[in-house]
């Protein structure tokens, strides 16, 4: 049973920020509430103010620039996201990301913005726009700040915003040349939340050796987790499929993965150590086509 | 029975495309069910749990939630008769559950106390103020730890927690395994699955200063409902009106009383105003009842050519806190681990085993799945150590027409060997398999209707009242149950081919215990058969009286045979003779003195053996992919070949038939019920894994054309034995890919990881050896 609450419906972002900084430690923000809505029905979660800023439409926008990149506002649903045409020529494992993220039903309420804030480890988005190089935008009423995706999560649903912040947009550099990036994760239903999933970004030089890396593990912790070891056997090698293999092997080894009843400890880091080998070889072909 | 040979030839209504009647109803909303059903006055009820898997209740004290605004009333097990019940009913030490229990509780989530309050939020918040104080009880969870000396004691006066015990046996098998030429041993488990109805449990109680009670409650037999609650509350059935709304899904776990009903009836009682209780999704995962998980063992002796010689078999079942319908279950495990092959020599024992978990019970299949998981993996085992083609190895084993399961069970109609041809055909036509691909099979078959009666009904197990109005309109009566498996329109078909009128001329009543004659309900797959012969036999009395008119009216030579079809009565030597329908039973009804024509039938089984009246047979083929690196299964492509008798309606058996091969398969490698210190650790849909759409492959179905004489038009079991041989044929498909042999279900990916590294280890071994 959900908790009694006040809910707060802001008209504009000034006024949500507004109302943000006069609650700030009793206010939840929700934004689409496919996330938030399920510990407030088990009673794990209860909160005096609700804010509702899903009506926003002032940040629901994909924007495109060749020398900016991409910008996503913090209320575009994820389903605008799989659909968008923009988004699937210059990035498009973030809509192969989408397509698999929940049913459809979420993904045309849920938010992109929601989903980052909620700071899920299994949540989809966060490990792909980390290989992207993301940055969030967050504000509250004394200002605007950017900080880069790697650093927003600190802990078990925890992230760097303080509590009088929200954040109002996700801004992705634009993809570099000779850029590969694959997202994978292992679920037993299609489109279920990963057990773990592991997205890969790779880039080439002229010469056909590996020119940057990023790997990032989903709930392989209690973050979204940089697997740099990972990279690391992978930056400036010629790339072979033992490679590939031995990436796979230092990512089990970044991992930090909990046992649970969908996987043992031991059979995630098995997972990670398979998927890191299959998208890291993946975004190495796209990369060096 | 006169019309049977001539309606097999020239069936009108039967297997045509009949949507389902109740369809239009559900599809626009106007469906109510019991979650539905509002009264004036009515208050809500929500139940008090344990959060114990083993503890003595020492006192309650709802002080506190009675002093909450809008709180009417609490009740716990002192407010009860403290009657410990059981649909068992001849066997009084396996009625062995109180709903409220007085002294002592035995499994997390049972009920404890019941709050009434003016909503359904304030008898939460009035949970969590009743104190309960709670002397623990050391618990144990697994049965082989159970049987222990030193395991606690769940019941008191049970030894070793041993709840019931069954042995069957027939022919040599001592014998058999002295002439084997090839013995195989192999061990498994399977676990427990969830029912997971679309609708939770739900009840709505309403108890009047008369002394009666009427209670709506979403149920798959309205008369065991009805005559279980009047054992409990010390009241005659018949003061008990019971209704089966529309019900969203039973499964085998919607025909025992259930703290919804028993609860809400207690509050009702004490306050004379109605009381509604609905189970959230998480009270239906941890205080319903499962699916029995099962240790098996089974020992199996072959001829070289493989004759099926012996077989030995022992299981112990985790039987939960209280027996329910797991005694059944355990019994039909051993039956049908021998199906569907003729034995020379067969013995099983089965021990059920209090646990202090989640009670097990029945679940479609009824035991049988956890049977052939084991036994058609072992025998493909068998096939292939033996070098034998695992078709033709079944099929010289296989029952046949005629055939008795020596001292169990006559076998009338079998159309297993033309089910070997489909399924030896389909694996053929399949070709060379792409890599990581593989296909199994496995066979089953399953029962039309249980002829045991431990409930112990003084009624026939089916009845039916067919009422004919003067404008050839038609009210069918059965207490049978329609749980969303079609038994309405099942029924109304089967009537209408009777009669010779439409399907959309009769107008179905059921489930409601006041207005319908007593029927067992919808289990064991028995309304198909048992009420469709009921209803044929109503169907014919009415039948019978109008034609008696119609002769006189025709002035036919007696020998001439009438009949009726499609609203037309006639000579049926010159159809063309003959007169409408309603002008008929107009003609009847007057004759009658203004009587309207009602029939009636009822069908209990005579000299059929212990079981069944009848068997269903099919084989189920699976194509799956593995992927050999994470364990991941996904379901290709399938075909079902199934013999189920003369199909009653065509579109039903098809939504039958998908939806036990979900659920087969769900069992085979997806639905999994880990428990942690006696607590279920996934009560959620999100953790919970069953299929979806996206995992569904087509799952096509040969019919196969055979006629069961007791069954009405030939028909017998379908939608539940599908549920039996899925998971067994995964695990073949899986042994035929990978050369792995899963001994336990549902398969999960680690499983099939592992078997394989450790294959990998044994070959390795296997060539140094070299």
């Amino acid at each position: 049973m959900i908790q009694d609450f006040t809910y707060l419906k802001p008209g504009t972002v000034k006024e949500a920020l507004t109302l943000l900084t006069d609650h700030v430690d009793e206010c939840k923000i929700v934004c689409g509430g496919q996330s938030l809505l399920i510990p407030m029905r088990q009673g794990l979660l209860v909160t005096e103010y609700l804010m509702d800023i899903k009506g926003l439409d002032e940040l629901s926008y994909i924007k495109y620039d060749a020398k900016e990149g991409l910008k996503l506002g913090a209320t575009t649903t994820h389903r605008a996201i799989e659909q968008s045409d923009v988004i699937k020529k210059h990035y498009p494992v973030l809509a192969l990301m989408e397509e698999r993220l929940a049913s459809i039903q979420t993904r045309n309420w849920g938010t992109i913005g929601g989903n980052l804030a909620h700071a899920d480890s299994a949540g989809d988005p966060a490990p792909v726009l980390m290989t992207l190089g993301a940055k969030v935008k967050l504000a509250s009423a004394k200002g605007e700040r950017i900080i880069p995706l790697d650093e927003f999560y600190t802990d078990l649903f925890e992230s760097a915003m303080e509590h009088d912040e929200m954040i109002i947009e996700i801004q992705v550099p634009p993809p570099a040349a000779k850029m590969g990036a694959a997202y994978q994760k292992f679920n037993l239903l299609q489109n279920d939340m990963g057990v773990v999933g592991v997205a890969a970004m790779m880039t080439a030089d002229a010469n056909g050796t590996c020119k940057d890396a990023r790997i990032v593990l989903g709930n392989a912790g209690v973050t979204p987790i940089r697997a740099k070891n990972a990279e690391q056997v992978l930056i400036g090698k010629k790339i072979s499929d033992q490679l590939f293999v031995e990436a796979g092997e230092a990512a089990a080894g970044d991992a930090d993965p909990v046992g649970d009843i969908h996987a043992s400890e031991d059979f995630r880091r098995h997972l990670i150590k398979v998927l890191t080998k299959r998208m890291a070889k993946q975004a190495w072909e796209q990369a060096s086509k | 029975m006169t019309t049977t040979s001539l309606a097999k030839q020239k069936l009108s209504v039967i297997n045509t495309h009949v949507v389902n009647i109740d369809g239009i109803a559900k599809v626009t909303g106007r469906a109510t069910y019991t979650f539905d059903v509002k009264l004036p006055g009515m208050l809500y009820g929500k139940i008090l749990r344990s959060p114990h898997p083993h503890a003595k209740i020492l006192k309650i004290d709802a002080s506190k939630a009675l002093a909450l605004h809008g709180v009417k009333a609490v009740v716990t097990g002192k407010d009860t008769l403290g009657i410990k019940q059981g649909i068992w009913r001849r066997y009084q030490e396996l009625c062995d559950e109180q709903i409220l229990p007085v002294d002592k509780v035995r499994y997390i989530g049972e009920p404890v106390a019941a709050v009434a309050a003016v909503t359904e939020e304030i008898a939460e918040m009035a949970l969590d103020l009743i104190e309960v104080d709670y002397e623990v009880l050391p618990a144990v969870y697994e049965p082989m730890d159970a049987m222990k000396k030193e395991a606690p004691t769940i019941h008191e006066g049970v030894e070793r927690n041993i709840n019931v015990t069954r042995h069957i046996e027939w022919g040599d098998v001592e014998k058999g395994f002295e002439n084997a030429d090839y013995i195989r041993e192999d061990s498994f488990f399977c676990g427990g699955q969830a029912h997971m109805c679309m609708e939770t449990r739900a009840a709505v109680s309403s108890f009047t200063p008369e002394g009666k009670m009427t209670i709506y409650h979403s149920n798959q037999s309205a008369y065991y409902l009805q005559a279980l609650m009047a054992g409990v509350l010390g009241m005659r059935e018949g003061d008990i009106r019971v209704i089966a709304q529309y019900v969203g899904g039973g499964f085998g776990g919607k025909f025992e009383l259930d703290g919804a009903i028993f609860c809400s009836a207690i509050l009702t009682m004490k306050l004379f105003r109605p009381v509604k209780i609905c189970y959230t999704r998480e009270e239906d995962f941890i205080a319903t009842k499962r699916r029995t998980p099962m240790h098996y063992w089974v020992r199996t002796g072959v001829s070289k050519t493989g004759k099926f010689l012996a077989r030995e078999a022992r299981v112990v079942s985790n039987g939960g806190a209280y027996t329910g319908m797991g005694a059944t279950a355990l019994y039909l495990t051993g039956f049908f681990h021998s199906f569907p092959y003729k034995w020379g020599g067969y013995r099983y024992d089965g021990y059920r085993v209090y646990t202090n978990t989640l009670p097990s019970t029945s679940m479609r299949g009824f035991g049988a799945p956890q049977a052939m998981f084991c036994s058609e993996q072992q025998l493909e085992w068998i096939a292939a150590d033996l070098g034998l083609d695992p078709i033709e190895m079944r099929r010289q084993n296989g029952h046949t027409p005629g055939y008795e399961v020596p001292g169990q069970a006559y076998i009338d109609s079998c159309g297993l060997d033309e089910a070997f041809d489909i399924m030896a055909k389909w694996i053929k036509d399949k070709g060379k398999l792409p890599e990581n691909r593989g296909i199994g099979f496995s066979a089953a078959g399953f029962m039309s209707g249980g002829i045991f009666n431990w409930f112990d009904t003084p009624y026939s197990f089916s009845s039916a009242v067919i009422t004919i109005n003067e404008d050839g309109t038609v009210i069918l009566h059965i207490g049978a149950t329609e749980i969303g498996q079609g038994s309405n329109t099942t029924m109304a078909i089967i009537a209408a081919e009777t009669l010779g009128c439409k399907v959309e001329d009769i107008k179905v009543h059921s489930g409601d215990t006041d207005h319908c004659p007593a029927d067992l309900g919808a289990w064991g797959s028995r309304q198909t058969l048992m009420t469709g012969n009921a209803v044929m036999r109503a169907c014919e009395d009415a039948k019978h009286q109008l034609l008696e008119f119609a002769l006189a009216k025709m002035g036919l030579n007696i020998v001439y045979d009438l009949d009726i079809k499609d609203r037309w009565v006639h000579i049926v030597a010159r159809p063309e003779r003959g007169m409408p329908w309603e002008e008929l039973v107009k003609i009847a009804t007057r004759g009658k003195d203004g009587q309207r024509i009602i029939g009636r039938g009822y069908y209990t089984p005579h000299r059929k053996g212990m079981i069944s009246p009848a068997y269903s047979y099919m084989l189920q083929g699976v194509e799956i992919e593995i992927d050999k690196e994470t364990g991941k299964i996904t379901l290709i492509d399938s075909l079902t070949a199934h013999d189920c008798g003369q199909p009653i309606n065509h579109l039903g058996l098809i939504g039958q038939l998908e939806g036990a091969f979900s659920m087969a398969a769900g069992y085979g490698y997806l639905e999994y019920m880990p428990y942690e210190d006696g607590k279920l650790m996934n009560p959620n849909l999100v953790d919970y894994k069953m299929i979806r759409a996206t995992e569904m492959p087509e799952t096509p179905v040969a019919e196969i054309d055979t006629y069961e004489p007791e069954g009405p038009y030939g028909a017998k079991e379908a939608g539940e034995g599908l549920t039996n041989p899925t998971a067994a044929a995964i695990g073949n498909a899986i042994f035929h890919a990978l050369g792995i042999q899963m001994k336990e279900c549902p398969i999960r990916p680690h499983m099939i990881v592992n078997a394989l590294k450790e294959k990998a280890e044994k070959d390795k071994t296997a060539k140094k050896g070299k």
